[in-house]
């Protein structure tokens, strides 16, 4: 930023009467928010391009008057003599000029807003109360300045197809639509699937695709965000919950090493949807759907809700003494490499550290993570689809992931190993047969869904999904970032990193951690890229902590292990396998 | 290389081939509309086959394809008759009865016209046996010989409406119109000549193409310069000085420089390119190749509308003649100068009038009028290349400025206002027609009564719309103070009649409204005042493009007010609301269609009150539900039925007095 501001020339701008600097390049509706004044807006997106069609940022302009000499003309305060134009003129698609002047507040432009809002809501069904997007709708909020609480409009209003699937996941009603055009440019620029268009003419345009090439890319549900209105819906969400009874906590997206800066919609521990947050070092201001709808299985009937250890040939509940008991007496049996620990790249920083803590303290001998490829794009999606690779890099749980687990599997499969943790992973993709972790001694596992592996561990530790949590982890571009609690887990569920801890404690005695602010001290006291950071002090934009190697991602191979198997918790909405 | 189940004959692909080879060749979309203009020859509809092969022919989506064959109205998803019947709709054809010729057409061809008005565009009406589709379109651009209507590809001029069904059977009829002793002709020297044909060496022996090999040897920013000195302004309608936007162009731009012919006649009212396509070929093309000389440009398009399919065939057949002489290609006359001129048709879209309309039209899109800034055309316009679009008659101008010199052109006419322009009378007038006059030499008065023969038996002269219908009315009874300018250069104000006002652009501005695109429409004391509003509202909601919300809503709204009016439930707001709905059009729009569709309707208010409040008398009806019309509601007995406090007097409120 200081940077540019060296090197890129300033202009003075006049708004609402106070003179401003602004670096050159700065869109005039950038300059004025800016300068605290909002100017409503449909069409323009500041990720997208201008085509100024919706007419709502209309502002009077003026430009520096120029004397004969071809510079502009200076008036007695010292600053440059404007020339106001006669017309109004939009603001989005025109960047500051040195003397440029510009009313926002005029009666003019007043009189234009309240003009273009009557012209939008003409056509448009005022059915608010039962429409999906009220709350959030861009027409409520400007109709609330510039809007008439009576209609001049006699007619008929001009019908248009409703609840049109346009793809899998998006669902639009052309009544509503105001053909701001922001969703077309957005498949056309961003997601480079040009599929949307408008057929028809006049005020009988209608928003469609082709019946045969659907709104069906990866990208499809960002429509739906920057419809500024409720044309394009979620097929996931719509009708599901009224918008302002939605909790909206920061947090990232899990499902790939990019980490996408998120908000998760919630209202009584019920999570309804995922949206993106704007974070230009990570995400810009968009998700990918597969992401974005990679939550259902937190509501899955499989989740583990309670501690379970064997007795006999059954896994019996137990209370959480009990079961921690009964794990580190476990571990505690094992020595070596006789232990090896499973752990995931899904884990936080703060988990990670722990089980490096208690890997230590038992002296284990084997542990890495399973990694996880799937297809990326060169929009968002990432290959790597852990998010928090770089995280088990930077706190020593393995160089590379991945390069110890055959011999891990082997060493299982031997019987050279008999006690294995493992930590939200499952174990029997990994080549390791049903008949081969009966035959363990210990299997330890911590995990939120249960499994085949779970149903034949020696104990099971029931823990929280990402959204129940607090905690980092590292993107795929070595950027700290963190996750924040948005609802609380079901049943008797632990956050991980106090199974963590209790586990350690257990096997090694107290270790002074109460909170999960200490493991992150600790571990920044340890850790030097951490250094001088705390959980609080990574914003919600995170922090770059680590320089990442620029070498590829290793190949993606389907054999690896995949990501199917939690498509099949996802909403109804995604279709496209 | 594209499969598709239809079998395309490999004619016609080659025919798509060399359509596609008119256009850079990274520029391919250009052709998404020729290609489907020959795939609707060909198969007689584009279904969705049409659109899947062209897109992929193109290397396009086929929703790219779609938002075409649905913006353009030439272009049809159904299949029509053997025999095509376009019938004009727009003001002057509806006032020759173009409604009744409507009327007896479908008659006559046993076609049961579908009403669904929903619906942009006018639909097509096909007769059960299949051999005759009617539809309405907008203007022919014939409205000197109103009511015209085109079987296929033929146009009908002075169509009996009594009699419509004779088109069928007779050949079309030509205009053939000896020049008035008040007109100047230049441009239309040859227009209506008898023995005068289209072909070059006619042109030849009346020394054409003379002023492309003098333009060739000269320098030329010379030639800018003439035509700067000359003062020509554009004849398309907003009068814009030629020159100066020539100037724009840098002589040594290194992108390529692109001349744009705008032959997309449509403002209702104007029909004088037609004449020139259609009769004068030669002479257009020398002012597209002088003016491709002098910009530099070494590729011209010539955006033609779709309703001139034989006026295409002309200029096409007269590029190659042209080519054949070397007026045209690799090295014209030795010049060292390459230049290409194409024709490229348009489908029915009146905004294609607008430059950067026409421009995104010819990039094979939807006729989106751009942004300015930051697409002025002359920096960011045809693929984002520097790009001069001028009318016709303007181009042709250029050829009698460098054969006279743009000073002695400049002698023409009045300062400000030089040359001469062609003036189309049309309405209730005696002999409509075309009339080239020096600009300002002639008065309205004179127009209408010497030229135009005045007013038919009986009636009496009620208003007059100067420059195409979006040219603000003049009431026949109104004075207006003008400026006029003294030789000592200062200005006197002078109060004049309508019959007084010169015909020129400074003159008809000066007087509220502007001289356009040169089209005067006369309305006799028999014109309902709402009627020709309602017409003209009808025609501009249909051809808003639809891209920016205050033309695309507001233009609509009008027009259903104005309909309401016509049925006769106008409420005493009508006209207020009418007036306001323009006020927030006009000004507030990506291009000037804002402007073109709010000034009638603003100056048909405010200079008729007295007609638009006798039309306007109901008290406003208690506002209906949104969604559904009281009828429905009615029928759906989904609402109690409360009685009204007061009669809304509309007849959509029910005849019981109940909601």
């Amino acid at each position: 930023m200081n940077e540019q501001l060296i090197n890129v020339p300033m202009f003075n701008v006049q708004i609402d009467g106070v003179w401003h600097r602004f670096p050159r390049g700065t869109r005039v509706i950038e300059a004025c928010a800016q300068a605290g004044t909002f100017v409503p807006r449909y069409c323009y997106h500041k990720k997208l391009s201008s085509p100024g069609n919706c007419r709502m940022c209309l502002i009077e302009m003026g430009m520096a008057r120029l004397g004969p000499d071809r510079k502009p003309e200076l008036g007695v305060d010292g600053m440059p003599v404007i020339n106001w134009m006669p017309r109004p003129q939009i603001s989005c698609a025109q960047d500051v000029t040195d003397g440029m002047g510009v009313r926002t507040n005029s009666p003019l432009v007043e009189e234009c807003r309240r003009g273009v809002m009557e012209f939008l809501l003409i056509n448009h069904p005022l059915d608010c109360p039962i429409c999906d997007q009220a709350g959030e709708c861009e027409l409520q909020e400007f109709s609330v300045e510039y809007g008439s609480a009576s209609s001049r409009f006699l007619e008929n209003k001009v019908k248009k197809p409703k609840n049109v699937e346009l793809g899998p996941r998006v669902t639009l009603d052309d009544e509503r639509c105001i053909l701001c055009s922001r969703c077309i440019r957005f498949c056309q620029e961003i997601a480079k699937d040009d599929v949307l268009g408008f057929v028809d003419r006049g005020s009988h345009t209608v928003l469609t695709a082709h019946p045969g090439k659907r709104l069906e890319n990866n990208y499809s549900l960002n429509t739906v965000d920057i419809c500024p209105v409720g044309a394009l819906t979620s097929s996931d969400f719509r009708f599901k919950m009224r918008v302002w009874f939605l909790k909206e906590t920061k947090s990232f997206c899990t499902s790939c090493a990019t980490g996408c800066n998120t908000l998760i919609g919630t209202r009584e521990d019920v999570i309804y949807r995922q949206t993106p947050r704007e974070n230009d070092a990570v995400n810009s201001s968009w998700m990918c759907d597969y992401g974005r709808l990679n939550f259902g299985y937190i509501e899955s009937e499989r989740r583990l809700l309670e501690p379970r250890i064997l007795s006999g040939e059954k896994l019996v509940p137990v209370d959480w003494p009990t079961a921690m008991a009964q794990a580190a007496a476990q571990l505690k049996h094992c020595q070596g490499l006789e232990v090896a620990i499973i752990a995931s790249g899904r884990m936080t920083n703060e988990e990670l550290w722990l089980t490096a803590q208690l890997a230590k303290t038992l002296g284990v001998g084997w542990i890495d993570i399973v990694p996880r490829f799937g297809p990326g794009d060169d929009i968002l999606l990432s290959e790597d689809r852990n998010p928090n690779s770089n995280g088990t890099r930077l706190l020593g749980i393995t160089a590379e992931p991945g390069a110890q687990l055959p011999a891990i599997v082997e060493a299982v499969k031997s019987g050279a190993v008999r006690a294995l943790l493992v930590l939200g992973e499952d174990p029997t993709k990994l080549g390791l047969s049903l008949e081969q972790l009966k035959e363990l001694p210990s299997l330890i596992m911590m995990d939120i869904l249960s499994s085949v592996a779970t149903e034949n561990a020696t104990v099971v530790l029931p823990s929280f999904a990402f959204a129940e949590k607090r905690g980092s982890m590292i993107n795929g571009e070595g950027r700290l970032q963190r996750l924040n609690r948005a609802v609380r887990a079901p049943g008797q569920a632990r956050d991980d990193w106090e199974i963590l801890r209790d586990l350690i404690q257990a096997c090694a005695g107290t270790n002074g951690i109460g909170s999960v602010e200490d493991v992150f001290r600790q571990m920044s006291e340890t850790v030097p890229h951490l250094a001088g950071l705390s959980l609080s002090k990574i914003g919600d934009l995170g922090v770059h902590v680590m320089e990442v190697n620029e070498s590829p991602a290793p190949p993606y191979t389907p054999a690896s292990h995949d990501i199917e198997e939690e498509m099949e918790h996802q909403p109804p909405g995604r279709t496209s396998k | 290389m594209v499969s598709t189940s239809t079998h395309v004959p490999a004619e016609l692909e080659q025919k798509m081939d060399e359509a596609i080879a008119r256009y850079p060749h990274d520029r391919q979309r250009s052709a998404a509309m020729p290609l489907l203009h020959l795939w609707q020859e060909h198969f007689g509809l584009i279904n969705d086959e049409g659109v899947n092969w062209i897109a992929a022919k193109l290397g396009l989506q086929p929703i790219n394809i779609l938002e075409l064959v649905t913006f353009y109205p030439m272009f049809r998803q159904g299949r029509a008759g053997k025999t095509h019947i376009r019938v004009c709709r727009t003001l002057t054809c509806a006032m020759g009865g173009s409604y009744r010729a409507m009327e007896n057409l479908c008659a006559a061809t046993g076609i049961v016209r579908n009403h669904d008005t929903n619906g942009m565009h006018s639909p097509v009406s096909v007769s059960a046996d299949g051999n005759f589709s009617i539809e309405f379109v907008e203007c022919l651009a014939s409205c000197g010989t109103a009511p015209v209507c085109m079987v296929n590809d033929d146009l009908h001029e002075h169509v009996s409406p009594e009699h419509a069904a004779n088109i069928l059977t007779e050949p079309k009829s030509g205009l053939v119109r000896p020049a008035h002793p008040l007109e100047h002709r230049l441009v239309f020297k040859n227009i209506g000549r008898k023995d005068w044909t289209t072909g070059i060496d006619c042109y030849l022996k009346d020394g054409g193409y003379e002023q492309l090999r003098k333009a060739v040897t000269m320098a030329k920013t010379d030639i800018v310069n003439e035509v700067k000195t000359s003062g020509l302004r554009g004849r398309g309608g907003a009068g814009f000085p030629c020159g100066v936007k020539w100037s724009f162009i840098k002589q040594d731009e290194r992108k390529p420089v692109y001349l744009i012919c705008n032959a997309d006649e449509s403002e209702p009212g104007t029909f004088k390119d037609r004449y020139i396509i259609h009769e004068d070929p030669h002479q257009l093309l020398e002012g597209v190749l002088i003016s491709c000389y002098a910009l530099n440009a070494r590729t011209a398009y010539i955006y033609i509308r779709g309703e001139f399919p034989e006026g295409a065939k002309i200029l096409e057949h007269a590029i190659e003649e042209a080519r054949a002489h070397n007026f045209l290609g690799m090295n014209i006359l030795g010049s060292g100068f390459d230049v290409n001129v194409h024709v490229h048709r348009g489908a029915g879209a009146y905004i294609c009038g607008e430059e950067t309309g026409l421009i995104e039209s010819l990039e094979g899109k939807r006729a989106y009028p751009r942004i300015k800034p930051p697409y002025f055309p002359a920096v960011l316009g045809l693929y984002m290349s520097p790009t001069i679009v001028n009318n016709v008659e303007t181009l042709c101008h250029v050829k009698h400025i460098i054969a006279m010199g743009g000073a002695k052109y400049a002698q023409l006419g009045r300062t400000n206002n030089t040359g001469t322009r062609i003036v189309c009378v049309s309405g209730d007038v005696q002999r409509p027609g075309y009339f080239e006059i020096e600009l300002g030499a002639v008065t309205m008065g004179q127009l209408i009564y010497d030229m135009a023969g005045g007013l038919k038996e009986g009636q009496t002269l009620k208003a007059v719309i100067p420059g195409g219908s979006s040219a603000k009315v003049l009431r026949a009874d109104e004075r207006f103070k003008l400026k006029e300018k003294q030789p000592d250069g200062s200005t006197i104000d002078r109060e004049m009649s309508l019959f007084e006002i010169p015909m020129d652009f400074d003159s008809l501005a000066a007087a509220g409204s502007m001289a356009g695109s040169g089209g005067v429409i006369v309305l006799d004391d028999s014109r309902d005042m709402v009627w020709v509003l309602n017409n003209i509202n009808e025609f501009y909601a249909h051809e808003s493009c639809g891209q920016c919300t205050p033309c695309r809503e507001g233009s609509l709204w009008m027009k259903k007010i104005t309909d309401r009016m016509l049925l006769g439930g106008g409420v005493v707001q009508d006209p207020k609301t009418l007036t306001t709905v323009a006020d927030n059009i006009a000004g507030r729009t990506i291009c000037a269609f804002g402007e073109a569709c709010a000034w009638p309707t603003q100056s048909f208010v405010q200079k008729f009150p007295e007609e638009f409040a006798s039309r306007a008398t109901k008290p406003a009806p208690p506002p209906l539900p949104p969604e559904y019309t009281s009828q429905e509601l009615l029928e759906q007995e989904q609402i109690p039925t409360l009685p009204l406090t007061r009669d809304p007097g509309w007849e959509k409120a029910g005849a019981s007095g109940m909601i």
